[in-house]
């Protein structure tokens, strides 16, 4: 089942002000012959000095943009590689990273061109905290509306992509809209996309990392200057 | 001549001044901004032309009718302002990102990342 060791399989993390979970991430991946990219966003404290530098590729962003630039640049920088996939994941160790190879799967089998990580087709073990619940669901119908894709899980970080995603694919949002922009390009570009099940863990670390409901006021309205300033 | 008056044109000439020494190159800019101060002092030294047309388009004062058209051009003045913003923040990601890309750190030993 190793693909990772026959394809050139680069795993994007955009990071900011992470701790020592990202560690282990990196170590995790490069364990099964990932490639990992970090990305650190203009960190306080230079991250390339909290991991294992033998291990992963390290790119600094000399100030902080935001989530969605250091993904672009992270993606910029795995074709620079000469990747064959690109998977990306969040920094916080909320993704699993047991669940890459499901996210891989249909594309390897050309089903599609780009996986997206749902932490709602999982049946087992979801466990959503409400208040986070309700905020997804908003940005589903939001979602919905800007792009016309009725998706399962509307910002989840987790996804992987093929070549021919990956070289039409140009996130310009800098911050978390980059979500749902990723929608438009789907359709501008017209690739296919799947919804694939992943495990994602709420630790009270990642809940403080995470999004709170006044960004999503804010994502919100990067969307509607987005739409309104192509 | 009321207070009000003499403190609006007190205003828009020290604007005026403002422009006129900075615009001085460019002599489109200066006819357009002497034409908006020309009316902006007629405006201010005869009121009643703002009442009559304000009348004309169902408004009750002349001071309302600035009022409002007021509203409808800061609504633009801030959209375009956030689209300059946007743009700005566009060309200063692609130079961040230029410079990360440029000084990427590569793990020691490349060909085997798994070590």
């Amino acid at each position: 089942m190793n693909a990772a060791a026959d394809n050139k399989i680069i795993v994007v993390i955009p990071a900011f002000n992470e701790g020592i979970v990202l560690k282990t991430i990196v170590d995790e991946l490069a364990l099964l012959k990932y490639i990992p990219v970090v990305v650190d966003d203009g960190s306080r404290n230079d991250l390339a000095n909290l991991i294992d530098q033998k291990k992963a590729f390290v790119l600094r962003h000399r100030v902080n943009l935001g989530q969605g630039a250091a993904l672009q640049t992270g993606i910029e920088f795995a074709r620079r590689l000469n990747a064959d996939y690109i998977v990306t994941m969040d920094a916080d160790g909320q993704h699993d990273i047991a669940s890459i190879p499901s996210l891989l799967e249909p594309i390897f089998s050309g089903e599609t061109d780009v996986a997206l990580g749902s932490r709602f087709l999982v049946k087992a073990d979801t466990k959503v905290p409400a208040k986070r619940r309700l905020l997804l669901q908003l940005a589903r119908i939001i979602n919905f509306l800007l792009s016309g894709f009725w998706l399962s899980d509307a910002h989840n970080g987790f996804r992987a992509l093929n070549k021919t995603a990956f070289e039409k694919i140009q996130l310009t949002e800098n911050r978390m809209a980059h979500a749902s922009e990723i929608l438009f390009e789907l359709k501008l570009r017209k690739l296919r996309f799947k919804e694939v099940p992943v495990r994602v863990v709420y630790t009270e670390y990642s809940m403080h990392k995470g999004q709170s409901a006044w960004d999503s006021i804010k994502i919100l309205f990067d969307l509607i200057l987005h739409k309104l300033f192509r | 001549m009321s207070g009000i008056q003499l403190v609006l044109l007190t205003g828009v000439a020290f604007i005026c001044l403002y422009f006129v020494i900075r615009l001085k190159k460019k002599l489109l800019d200066l006819v357009l901004l002497l034409l908006m101060i020309a009316a902006a002092v007629a405006l201010i030294v005869w009121p009643d032309i703002t009442t009559r047309l304000a009348k004309v388009l169902g408004v009750g004062r002349g001071a309302d009718l600035v009022f409002y058209i007021s509203i409808l051009i800061f609504w633009f003045i801030i959209l375009k302002l956030y689209d300059r913003v946007r743009r700005l923040e566009r060309s200063f990601t692609d130079i961040i990102r230029e410079d990360a890309l440029k000084k990427a750190i590569t793990p020691s030993n490349e060909t085997e990342p798994g070590q």
